[in-house]
């Protein structure tokens, strides 16, 4: 059995009027994708969110590698890297101001910092954009910027809110395959999306969230059921409780 | 390197790479000098000037040549006071008995005409009397028995100088103070959000609080030097230019050590201020363009206490009202530049009303930026 990386158990979270999350649990591990799948509103950028401690849980628990993110959030952050669903960058620093602005926020000291920031760039194929201002950079070279900076710091847990939502089919392509890289070096991947033929390409196990509420949980073959794909389970389990 | 150093040092370098903020710092550093050397022009203009007297009647022999040595052209008309109104500067109607004098005092040649008119009717008149006791045998003295002999203590030219210090200063100083860090300070919270930044500077393991900390010290810089330019570049140009108060007279005005250090030091606690408030107003903001209609009223902040000074010159107000902030700034500053003094209890008071309410506007910043909501927000 891999390692826990992130472990939410019964989590409820409620945003203004909105009970956005039921008390939900699951688990992901060390070197697998795991796919956080569910429709818009469901509640997979809170629970995102809580995962990397920028809200806190109204109930229930999260850890991550250990770390409660109520007792010890900082520790939490040095351990997982956000690509976020809004690519935004600096646009008056270079892509690589940018990611060692990051970096150095990370924890990472003047030594080893442009050591990282090189490899990062070197790993994303960056280097013939990373002198340039972000300004003046596609939307493809910002969320290899955002990627970068979310992993300069090397971090075990890496988490994948929609990024493929605002990209070309090229750009889109570079991103899968930067997660199964990753999963291949021992990370552990979260990758939230709504796009279920994605997710089936490239979860190990999946978790289907709706109305605040985990309805599917398991390999990707598991969830999947007696079901030509996922979205026809998904369809049968989101459409179940209306019938 | 700590969290603060580290967003310090990136604001800066955005700051100093942000087109809005050298801009409005090379219009204030420019404006000044500029419109202090319009000033200059008009009012040397004013001074040296030769305004039209428009007259009927016969002028009395000697008044026509004192007339032309004070800068007045006689111009003779059929009616002074329809001329005055427009034709001519004053206008003057000698009869047998008296001088009528006409003029408008919604104009400033007018104004000034009036000045000059007066000064040589007063100095024809004496030299009248004078000749005519003379010619009976009397000493001409007998008219003025007890003499009265001025000594001004200071000089009315550095006076008049440092009345006009005393209001541009601190004007300038809380304006630039205010407005020199305002695109810096709305870009590095409302424009935080607007450009998608946030969540991921706030996903870093550093503290939200040394994040604000670095941002405001960033904006506080870039404040205070914004300030400090904008008032070198003044006394530069002041010291450069010459103000002609009065017909054969000018003056040129400066800044004295004490005054120049007291509003280094004030401008300090206005920039750190100033720099909490506009962060903690850009964090309410969803973006740059709110948060800049937020901003709007304190402008007016700017203008009202150096409002006071320019229109109750003499207002000097008990303790109590250096607990005002702004308004403190304003009646110390005024004080170190007439009076070249400090009132110690005056500047404590002041600094620790300011201090409060940089404190005050640095925790109300701090508790926006800390709130769940400032993300949900977004």
């Amino acid at each position: 059995m891999t390692q826990v990386a992130v472990k939410i158990d019964r989590l409820a979270k409620q945003l203004g009027p909105n009970k956005v999350l039921r008390g939900i649990s699951l688990e992901a591990h060390a070197g697998e994708i795991f796919g956080l799948l569910g429709p818009n509103g469901a509640g997979k950028t809170t629970t995102l969110r809580i995962i990397s401690t920028l809200l806190a849980p109204d109930a229930g628990s999260v850890e991550v590698l250990g770390f409660d993110t109520r007792v010890a959030p900082q520790e939490v952050r040095r351990r997982v890297g956000v690509v976020t669903a809004e690519i935004g960058v600096y646009p008056r620093l270079s892509a690589q101001e940018n990611i060692g602005y990051f970096g150095a926020l990370s924890g990472l000291d003047d030594g080893k910092l442009q050591a990282r920031v090189n490899a990062v760039i070197q790993r994303l194929d960056m280097g013939d954009f990373a002198r340039q201002r972000a300004e003046s950079l596609s939307s493809g070279q910002k969320q290899k910027v955002a990627i970068a900076r979310a992993i300069v710091h090397d971090p075990p847990v890496l988490m994948f809110d929609e990024p493929t939502s605002n990209l070309d089919v090229l750009a889109s392509r570079e991103i899968r395959e930067f997660m199964v890289e990753s999963r291949a070096r021992g990370k552990c991947v979260i990758f939230s999306t709504h796009v279920l033929h994605d997710a089936e390409r490239l979860c190990d196990r999946v978790t289907i969230i709706h109305q605040g509420r985990v309805v599917a949980s398991g390999s990707t073959a598991e969830v999947r059921g007696p079901y030509q794909d996922l979205e026809g389970s998904f369809l049968a389990l989101v459409e179940a409780p209306a019938r | 390197m700590s969290g603060v150093a580290i967003v310090l040092r990136k604001e800066l370098l955005e700051i100093f790479r942000d087109r809005r903020t050298l801009v409005a710092i090379a219009l204030a550093t420019l404006a000044t000098p500029l419109v202090l050397f319009v000033i200059s022009q008009v009012s040397t203009r004013s001074a040296t000037a030769t305004y039209t007297i428009g007259y009927s009647g016969q002028i009395p022999t000697g008044l026509d040549t004192l007339f032309a040595a004070t800068g007045m052209r006689l111009e003779q008309v059929d009616d002074p006071a329809a001329a005055a109104k427009q034709q001519v500067d004053i206008g003057l109607e000698f009869t047998d008995s008296n001088v009528q004098e006409f003029y408008d005092p919604t104009r400033q040649s007018a104004q000034i005409a009036d000045v000059r008119v007066q000064e040589v009717v007063r100095r024809y008149d004496a030299a009248k009397i004078a000749a005519t006791l003379q010619q009976k045998g009397i000493d001409p003295s007998v008219l003025n028995p007890l003499p009265l002999i001025k000594h001004p203590l200071s000089s009315p030219v550095r006076a008049a100088g440092n009345s006009f210090l005393s209001f541009f200063l601190p004007y300038i100083l809380i304006t630039m103070s205010l407005t020199g860090g305002l695109s810096a300070a709305l870009d590095t919270s409302a424009g935080e959000r607007e450009r998608k930044t946030l969540e991921s500077l706030l996903l870093t393991p550093v503290p939200r609080g040394q994040v604000l900390v670095g941002k405001i010290l960033a904006v506080s810089a870039i404040s205070l030097v914004a300030a400090l330019v904008a008032i070198v570049s003044m006394l530069v140009a002041l010291s450069q230019i010459s103000f002609g108060v009065q017909a054969g007279s000018n003056f040129k005005v400066g800044l004295t050590p004490l005054a120049a250090t007291v509003m280094v030091w004030l401008a300090v606690l206005l920039a750190g201020s100033f720099s909490s408030l506009t962060i903690a107003l850009g964090t309410l903001a969803r973006n740059f363009r709110q948060g800049q209609a937020y901003a709007t009223p304190l402008y007016f902040i700017t203008i009202f206490p150096a409002s006071i000074v320019l229109f109750i010159p003499d207002f000097n107000p008990n303790l109590a009202y250096y607990l005002i902030p702004i308004l403190n700034a304003v009646l110390v500053l005024r004080d170190a530049i007439i009076h070249n003094t400090v009132a110690w209890g005056a500047l404590a008071v002041t600094s620790l009303s300011l201090i409060l309410t940089g404190g005050v506007c640095f925790f109300a910043a701090l508790r926006l930026f800390t709130r769940e909501a400032l993300l949900v927000r977004s």
